[in-house]
């Protein structure tokens, strides 16, 4: 059953690995990257305690979150799904959909670029500190903690999917998926920090505060049953929703030759 | 730069081909301008912050017009060649621009200067919004102000647009260079206004991180048409808009000789 995932990863990390200066260069970017998200929350906390509630520590678990969903974008979305994209326009899907094996197992998580592990250990790194002024939480807020992440992960995979199914359609999406980007940026803070709609939209449309504030708030045993359920609700329809709209994508595929 | 005569008559050309060119391709445009939202992004952070009384002396309606204002200024000063040149370079395509009577790079200038207009249109919607969350932040700037902050954009723009082909002219030297400019745009987002207001940086920092370039990127008009900086930041702007010019020169002389031994 997992033989396929696993084959897959182990062909998708020696693959990387033959770039090894650049592994190393993209190692200082990554860094960098992780400086600039959470240099904004030195500034503000020096000035004020609380943001919407939320302290400079649990601040920094949502930051940490969010370099993970920075990294599983970087690392797994972005080089599958971007594949496809360009595998639309060329033709050159073909190869992919005539392999004995679920069509999109393959095209998600066929790559992985691992220049994306180092954001991974920076989140750890900025979790780590956070926790070790915090406290440890407790067995059952960090296994809350765990489920949270991976309904958020699944959440925001399907909305990536989706929005990769209308090059199936449309030819030009590379900037499409530049502007989901964008947009989900706004996941770096506490969710308590926006309002009003753009709080609705951040936790269903483009749930990226699923991914990013719920895990925190899990670990924190503030999130209550309602909203886990929430989460998973979103996850599952977001799973479900892009599923069938890749099966119609796929029978609307024309290929290259016909 | 002996062809800048010759650049200055064929200029209206170039741009109108260039705008022609943006038109076209206009949805793309459109996506690639709403992707700058992430000022929108920072003053949600600082509106909260400021919820409980004013940070420094920002309160909420400061916050809103600050990122307003970076918003807009930052759409009008955004240029691309430092992905075009890295592009052109590394993959040989610099060598038929070459062969043009025209400098490459004054070519791209004058194609950044078409995209004016189409980029100030595509903002007036996003200001529009936030005109609508928060109709405080409309406000009136000052006739010297005013005066003060045509020219120091205009210099904000030539010295972004400046940098940028310095970063993509060290893809004549690096394989990597791109690194060079992710890590040049994670310090200026944080030094150059984009992410916070400078004067909310720790007391005895402010004074020297305003002398460095990120400011006179972005930082620097937008506390010009706010009141909060004066005729002296244009000095400033002037003075590294030289020392940029002057680097860009450099690369370039220094580079195109490299280019040319490469065999391309």
């Amino acid at each position: 059953m997992l033989r396929v995932p696993l084959a897959l990863a182990r062909v998708a990390v020696m693959a990387a690995m033959q770039y090894r200066a650049s592994f190393l260069a993209e190692m200082a970017v990554g860094v960098l990257a992780a400086a600039g998200v959470a240099a904004p929350l030195f500034l503000v906390y020096a000035h004020v305690p609380a943001v919407a509630g939320w302290s400079f520590e649990e601040a920094l678990l949502v930051t940490a979150f969010f370099l993970a969903y920075n990294a599983f974008v970087a690392g797994i979305i972005e080089p599958n799904l971007g594949a496809v994209v360009d595998g639309v326009r060329v033709g050159q899907l073909d190869y992919m959909l005539i392999r004995p094996v679920d069509a999109q197992l393959l095209l998600s998580f066929q790559k992985v670029a691992p220049a994306a592990a180092w954001e991974l250990l920076a989140s750890l790194a900025v979790g780590g500190v956070a926790l070790s002024r915090l406290g440890p939480p407790t067995p059952m807020h960090a296994l809350a903690a765990l489920a949270m992440l991976g309904s958020g992960v699944a959440a925001t995979y399907g909305l990536w999917l989706l929005v990769t199914c209308t090059s199936f359609w449309f030819v030009r999406v590379d900037n499409l998926r530049f502007l989901l980007g964008a947009i989900t940026d706004a996941g770096r803070w506490p969710i308590g920090v926006y309002s009003g709609w753009v709080r609705i939209a951040l936790t269903t449309v483009v749930p990226v505060a699923l991914v990013t504030s719920y895990p925190a708030m899990a670990l924190l045993g503030r999130l209550d049953l309602e909203l886990a359920l929430g989460s998973v609700a979103v996850a599952a329809a977001s799973l479900i929703v892009s599923r069938l709209v890749l099966l119609r994508a796929l029978a609307h595929y024309t290929s290259a030759s016909s | 730069m002996e062809g800048l005569g010759r650049a200055f008559t064929a200029f209206p050309a170039i741009q109108r081909v260039a705008f022609a060119g943006l038109v076209a391709y206009r949805a793309e445009m459109i996506i690639w301008v709403l992707s700058a939202t992430l000022p929108l992004v920072m003053l949600a952070l600082w509106n909260a912050a400021a919820a409980g009384g004013p940070v420094g002396d920002y309160g909420q309606v400061e916050f809103a017009r600050y990122f307003t204002v970076n918003l807009v200024v930052r759409q009008i000063t955004g240029a691309w060649i430092v992905w075009e040149l890295n592009w052109a370079i590394r993959k040989g395509e610099l060598s038929p621009r070459l062969l043009r009577p025209m400098n490459p790079l004054v070519f791209n200038f004058a194609e950044t200067m078409a995209a004016l207009p189409f980029r100030s249109m595509v903002v007036v919607p996003l200001v529009a919004a936030l005109l609508l969350w928060r109709p405080e932040i409309a406000f009136r700037p000052g006739v010297p102000a005013l005066l003060a902050f045509v020219p120091s954009v205009a210099l904000a723009f030539a010295c972004a647009w400046l940098t940028q082909a310095i970063f993509g002219m060290f893809a004549f030297w690096f394989e990597q260079s791109m690194g060079f400019w992710t890590a040049y745009f994670a310090l200026w987002s944080l030094c150059g206004g984009y992410f916070v207001p400078l004067d909310l940086f720790p007391e005895g920092f402010v004074g020297a991180v305003k002398l460095l370039p990120f400011y006179a990127t972005l930082g620097a008009p937008i506390d010009v048409l706010l009141g909060r900086a004066g005729i002296e930041t244009v000095g400033l702007q002037v003075a590294w808009l030289l020392a940029l010019a002057a680097l860009a020169r450099l690369c370039w002389s220094r580079g195109i000789r490299r280019y040319g031994a490469v065999g391309a």
